[in-house]
């Protein structure tokens, strides 16, 4: 498995169960977690356990919907959407008696409530990037550049300019080795352009500790040794509107998970490794030990024993 | 490796490996270090009745540096079944193995010599090996993942 999946594995796989038109309502009451602290909360409402609601929590809710999450959410869950459950930003519910003519889709489509709700500030970017292009005088200082304080320490920073849109993901490494790691992944990531099956690629750029300039006034920097900044400059072909588009909103946003997935992964393979390498050496050692003979000894009674 | 069981000759009912404590300085003899350059190199201190032997592995660069440094750990935390080595390597050096009389008399003493020569052979591989790997498999990931955009 090198790609992640974008949607909640756990979340489709409840409703999937639960959705399906042989299977008895039952309660329900479970609480998931995602990818960027986001959480989850699924639970069966009445006593006849057919209404469930599902809710989610999640640090950035607010400056998402600042960047309109709401009109994305509602485009995609008109109906279901219901006031917000104590705790949590946003509940969606469902009524197991009527849930539409194609369940499949609707599963779908919950299991991507959290990346929809990221996807509200890439479109944005995306739609006024294609109108700034039209323009032949575009004033600069007219693009927004939109922060996303995804998880504690890092954001994700989106700015569209006449011919592009940047993106770019502040990272906070916790440990040296990560670090180490991860120059080499982004520095791969770099590198990997240059083929020439590539070349339709985004571009990456990545810095470590210094800030790229778009965002170098921005507040709430840190500077730390730990601390890595990856662009991606996206260019129009990269979000065509459609499936492309969409597909681009769902792959830049899985990046920083898919990052540090494969860094872990990593450091798993080397430990397995060392742990492999190690027991050989301690074969090689054990072979120093002279073998001591077990002699078999005898009771009175004639048994034989061994003494161990 | 000629050791031999010798008593403290400053503490009354001891028997301590005297490179390690270095009370007496008549029974310890000079320290030998082989070296191939500045970073690698193997440091050989001998005394009446133990010897010791510290390996500086190569670490060339960062990511050497830090695999080194976690494959060095790793063998240390497991000292208790490796007899001959250190818990802690001695300042400057990756890795120390303490060989006492003790070992010698139970051990043969052509296969302890075998066990760090084959060490020193594939530590160094299995180092460059893993930063082999580490770097194919982040070729691997990047370009998978920017496959998809095509």
């Amino acid at each position: 498995m090198i790609l992640l999946d974008y949607h909640n594995r756990i979340i489709e796989d409840t409703l999937k169960a639960r959705f399906h038109p042989e299977s008895k309502p039952k309660p329900v009451d479970m609480s998931i977690v995602d990818f960027d602290g986001v959480s989850y909360h699924l639970a069966t409402l009445d006593d006849q356990d057919t209404k469930l609601a599902l809710s989610i929590r999640w640090n950035c809710w607010s400056e998402l919907v600042q960047y309109g999450a709401m009109d994305v959410l509602r485009r995609d869950y008109k109906q279901w959407i219901v006031e917000s459950e104590q705790g949590y930003d946003f509940t969606l519910q469902f009524d197991l008696e009527n849930i539409g003519a194609d369940p499949e889709e609707l599963i779908r489509k919950v299991a991507l409530l959290k990346r929809n709700a990221m996807a509200a500030p890439f479109e944005r970017a995306f739609d006024a990037q294609s109108l700034a292009e039209k323009e032949d005088n575009w004033d600069p200082s007219s693009s927004q550049l939109m922060t996303i304080h995804y998880r504690d320490g890092e954001a994700i920073y989106i700015q569209n300019q006449q011919d592009r849109v940047t993106v770019i993901f502040s990272t906070l490494f916790k440990e040296e080795t990560d670090r180490v790691f991860a120059k080499v992944f982004l520095q791969e990531f770099v590198d990997a352009r240059k083929k020439p099956h590539l070349q339709n690629a985004p571009q990456v750029i990545y810095s470590h500790r210094e800030p790229p300039l778009e965002i170098r006034h921005a507040p709430g920097l840190l500077d730390s040794e730990n601390q890595g900044y990856i662009t991606f400059v996206l260019f129009p072909r990269n979000f065509a509107a459609g499936a492309v588009r969409e597909e681009t909103i769902s792959r830049i946003q899985i990046f920083r998970d898919y990052l540090h997935y494969h860094i872990k992964c990593s450091k798993a393979y080397m430990h397995s490794r060392m742990r492999a390498r190690v027991s050989d050496f301690l074969k090689v050692l054990n072979r120093a030990k002279p073998e001591i003979q077990a002699s078999e000894k005898k009771l009175a009674s004639g048994r034989a024993f061994r003494r161990v | 490796m000629c050791l031999e069981n010798f008593s403290s000759q400053v503490a009354e009912r001891h028997n301590k490996p005297e490179v390690e404590t270095g009370a007496s300085k008549e029974v310890l003899l000079n320290p030998l270090i082989i070296s191939r350059n500045d970073k690698e190199r193997v440091l050989i201190e001998t005394s009446v009745n133990s010897l010791r032997v510290s390996i500086a592995i190569k670490q060339a660069d960062e990511i050497e540096r830090i695999l080194a440094h976690k494959f060095t750990r790793f063998l240390t935390q497991r000292a208790e079944s490796f007899v001959i080595l250190r818990r802690k390597p001695i300042e400057g050096y990756d890795i120390s193995f303490l060989i006492t009389n003790s070992h010698t008399e139970q051990m043969y003493k052509h296969k302890l010599v075998d066990f760090i020569i084959q060490f020193m052979e594939e530590v160094d591989k299995e180092i460059s090996e893993m930063k082999l790997s580490l770097n194919s498999r982040a070729r691997i990931v990047s370009e998978s993942y920017l496959a998809q955009f095509n």
